[in-house]
């Protein structure tokens, strides 16, 4: 009856609820995931940390030395009395409301194990609100300069440590010929060629640095005297790194300046890496992490010198140095009690251990590092090859086309072929046929390779389909060849998208497990690798084999922290991607 | 470019141009050549081992058996796939439950009520889900997720159960149906949705009446490619569900109907196809043993089910397409 009223009417009343009902039920739909992650995330942080034994105080202590003083930082940066408002409403309202709910539910439903209201307000309200301000600071001028001079410090760190890992399998003495016969002849030839305009000289370069290169295989035996290793690493890395920073300096702002930037952060290192070597520390690593902050630092203060704004903004690191010194005394002369995290510095130094509290995952870290290197070149070296060369040199259509086609979907159906089956390949092939070694990083290197080739090569297609083709049609009229309008337009358009899209597939590979077990990668080795050859581990390998121990100490403690130390290490990697491509897509 | 020539050089004479094309074309077409190989080696090596594999063992022992053990104590080895392939089903049916709801909704969200803020912010976080290691899922639903439901719901859980891999399983593979549903739900032209608005529908008749009957297609193939990601998950299994190939009690029920508890699957350890791949790691790797072929034979399964699984989800995602 009623909706023949309705139908008379011309309009009836639309029901209303249904659609709100759905709307909220795929909203939370599609939060629902994010929560169960983040609430996994919350816990296994708080047992690496072992926050649940962190006193109020404690946290309190560090919540106003190290927390606070930052976000007033970014609300400073924001300039926005606006966002300090609602930065403040949410800080201090989500105070009362998560200690008031927490509460309530622990009285009326059950404890909630290993959490506390603070705890729940630190990562309910204090993380996101921390975050959001991060966001909304980096915008203003002051914060962009603040978090480029704290990237440039954190990464220069990253990738000395990286590097300087990488020394460990590499002979230092083949190094040493390898750079001063091949790599910077070829560099110096190429450079001359770029200033003279020269092809001849740019053409020679690849030729004479590859027989630099043989050159040094050979001479490594027959040549009887060698520099001690500190002074290798000086001459092939620290020098031209701090060189090529002053080169970059000079070109802006004189002479004075570039010394600065080159001259300072070389001597440091070098006077660094002989006290290290009397200290005992691994001299190189101490020398590489040295030169690589103190150039890229020292470039960019530079540059925001010059420019002269957001100054206030170089203060940020020492603001958080300041915050966590001030913390750690208050703590000291307070006697609070500090939790005992199991993710502390010589988790990260030692080797594995059948006794909880001194496992570390040093030679597994070693071993990722390692792999990782290995799978990055190769595969960006043949995903950059294969996208090219579908991209640029097979035509659409054609008896070639059909190739191209062929090609796109064996590469698509590669993505979706199963992890564990590379690990197949990889020990079938690898390990057993070409002899590469059971378990060892090369093998593990290529069948890792092989899985994340087709996530690269996708991902290195698309970067240079959305090359504008205005771009090739104009340097095809300039009479440029194929390869000439690869190289020099399309490659450097399309690189940002390229690195980012690698950079995503290399975190996909370090976090794998599957192949890795596959190959019979070693489930615990107490030394760092020293050779490719050489049976290894990977962080995933050893957060397996922890994971099957009974105790609980391994489980809720050592597995938590090595877990923490991969997400970090993903979340690092992903960021940089991102940066990335932000940064590209801002500069077109 | 060059210094030699005054007048451009049209002709393009000079070998060493001609040679520096050619080399770099042979490379391209070379790397490119390596990703055919790939297809190729996986084939080969799957297929060299397993044909070794049921020459000992017959197709129809190993498709039909109801007992593995690869290495028995005792002795007596048995290939039969029918309990790995019951442990396989079980967490994928039991991760579908979870990622095809979820993701469905989410992606009519994403696209059909989302601002564009919001759909800005929860793709690359939802991108998030599918990015986190696999081995960390495994710890997770090990560590933290099995002890909950043992302690809230169901007490009479085991340590390694199907029930916490299958939905960690299902938690990563939502961000799979959604990213793809949401590209078919986007792909949809504006005119049908106002068209659906000028005949007065409301926005739940729209999304659900038009939108998603209008994508099918591309729902579908995202719920095939799910769920043989499923099929082919490795760590989280392996972490979390043990590795026991078991078949599971029959009943018997009322009116004499054998029945299957899902209780005594769902809550007790199993093993799928890729688990018992990985057990047979533990012991000898140079090859040549029968458990070391079997590992092919289970492979070449593997890749068997998921590569057709792929092709039924390109071909109905190419062929059901609906052209606008």
């Amino acid at each position: 009856m009623a909706t023949d009223n309705a139908a008379a009417d011309g309009f009836g009343e639309v029901s209303r609820v249904r659609g709100i009902v759905f709307e909220y039920l795929s909203f939370g739909a599609s939060v629902f995931g994010l929560v169960a992650l983040g609430v996994l995330l919350v816990y296994v942080a708080v047992d690496a940390f072992d926050l649940a034994n962190a006193s109020p105080e404690w946290l309190l202590t560090y919540f106003l030395t190290l927390v606070v003083p930052f976000l007033g930082f970014c609300l400073y940066s924001a300039d926005d009395p606006d966002v300090t408002r609602r930065a403040v409403v949410a800080l201090g309202g989500g105070l009362v409301a998560v200690a008031a709910l927490f509460t309530a539910v622990e009285a009326l439903v059950a404890p909630i194990p290993r959490l506390n209201w603070q705890l729940a307000y630190l990562f309910v309200v204090a993380a996101p609100v921390t975050a959001y301000l991060a966001y909304v600071g980096s915008r203003g001028r002051v914060g962009g300069v603040g978090f480029g001079l704290l990237g440039r410090l954190i990464g220069g760190v990253a990738i000395g440590l990286a590097v300087g890992t990488l020394f460990l399998v590499l002979d230092p003495l083949v190094w040493f010929l390898a750079y001063t016969l091949g790599i910077l002849p070829a560099v110096g030839l190429y450079a001359l060629g770029r200033g003279r305009s020269s092809s001849r000289a740019q053409t020679a370069a690849a030729p004479i640095g590859l027989l630099g290169l043989v050159a040094a295989v050979f001479l490594r035996d027959v040549v009887p005297v060698f520099p001690s290793d500190l002074i290798i690493y000086l001459w092939t890395i620290a020098v031209p790194v701090a060189a090529a920073g002053a080169v970059l300096v000079a070109g802006r702002s004189g002479r004075t300046a570039a010394a600065v930037v080159g001259g300072v952060p070389l001597a440091v290192a070098t006077a660094g890496g002989f006290l290290a070597a009397g200290a005992g520390l691994p001299a190189p690593t101490v020398l590489l992490v040295l030169v690589l902050t103190g150039v890229p630092t020292g470039v960019y203060v530079s540059r925001v010198v010059d420019v002269g704004e957001g100054l206030v903004g170089l203060g940020l690191p020492l603001l958080l140095a300041a915050g966590v010194v001030a913390g750690a005394l208050i703590v000291e002369a307070w006697g609070v009690p500090a939790p005992d995290p199991w993710l502390d510095p010589s988790y990260l130094t030692e080797a594995p251990s059948r006794t909880p509290t001194e496992a570390g995952l040093y030679p597994a870290i070693v071993g990722s590092v390692i792999i990782i290197a290995m799978v990055a070149v190769l595969s960006f070296a043949l995903g950059v090859g294969t996208s090219v060369f579908l991209e640029e040199y097979t035509p659409e259509s054609g008896p070639l086309g059909t190739l191209t086609r062929i090609l796109q979907v064996n590469v698509a159906n590669l993505a979706a072929v199963p992890s564990v089956v590379y690990g197949l390949l990889g020990l079938g092939l690898f390990a057993n046929l070409l002899g590469l070694g059971i378990g060892t990083a090369v093998t593990a290197a290529l069948t890792l390779s092989l899985l994340i080739l087709p996530i690269t090569i996708i991902s290195a297609q698309e970067a240079i389909r959305s090359v504008p083709d205005d771009l090739r049609r104009g340097s095809d009229a300039m009479g440029a060849t194929r390869w000439q309008t690869t190289k020099n337009v399309v490659l450097p358009e399309a690189m940002p998208g390229i690195l980012t899209g690698t950079i995503l597939a290399l975190g996909r590979a370090i976090g794998e497990t599957a192949p890795l077990i596959m190959i019979g990668a070693a489930t615990t080795v107490f030394r760092a690798p020293d050779s490719l050859f050489s049976r290894f581990s990977a962080m995933p390998m050893q957060i397996y084999t922890w994971a099957g121990f009974p105790q609980a100490d391994f489980r809720y403690g050592v597995v938590a922290a090595g877990v923490i130390t991969l997400l970090i290490i993903l979340v690092g990697m992903n960021g940089t991607a991102i940066l990335l491509r932000n940064r590209a897509e801002r500069g077109s | 470019m060059t210094d030699s020539t005054e007048s451009p050089d049209l002709t393009r004479r000079g070998g060493l141009t001609r040679l520096k094309e050619g080399t770099y074309g042979g490379l391209f077409a070379a790397c490119a050549a390596i990703t055919l190989l790939t297809t190729a080696a996986i084939f080969v090596t799957l297929l060299s081992d397993a044909v070794v594999f049921f020459r000992s063992i017959s197709i129809v022992e190993f498709l039909a058996g109801t007992n593995w053990s690869p290495n028995p104590a005792g002795g007596g080895q048995a290939f039969g796939i029918i309990p790995l392939l019951i442990g396989t089903i079980t967490v994928t049916i039991t991760a579908a439950f979870i990622s095809i709801p979820v993701g469905t909704l989410t992606a009519i969200y994403l696209s059909e009520y989302a601002t564009p803020n919001a759909r800005s912010i929860l793709k690359p976080l939802l991108e998030i889900l599918a990015g986190i290691p696999t081995v960390v899922y495994g710890y997770f639903a090990l560590v933290y997720v099995t002890p909950a439901l043992k302690a809230t719901l169901f007490p009479e859980m085991s340590t390694f159960n199907a029930l916490a891999a299958s939905i960690m399983v299902g938690i990563m593979t939502i961000p799979m149906v959604s990213s793809i549903s949401e590209d078919a739900m986007s792909a949809v032209p504006d005119q049908l949705r106002q068209a659906g608005y000028g005949l007065g529908a409301t926005k739940f008749e729209v999304s659900t009446g038009i939108v998603v009957p209008a994508s099918i297609s591309g729902i579908a193939s995202s719920y095939i490619l799910a769920v043989s990601r499923a099929i082919g998950e490795t760590m989280i299994v392996v972490v979390a569900m043990g590795a026991q190939a078991r078949m599971p009690e029959v009943r018997q029920a009322l009116f004499g109907i054998p029945f299957v508890n899902p209780a005594d699957v769902l809550f007790e350890s199993g093993m799928t196809i890729t688990v018992a791949m990985v057990q047979i790691t533990g012991g000898d790797l140079t090859g040549g043993t029968l458990p070391y072929n079997s590992m092919f034979a289970l492979g070449l399964a593997l890749f068997a089910v998921t590569l057709v699984m792929n092709v039924i989800s390109d071909i109905i995602a190419q062929r059901y397409r609906e052209e606008y």
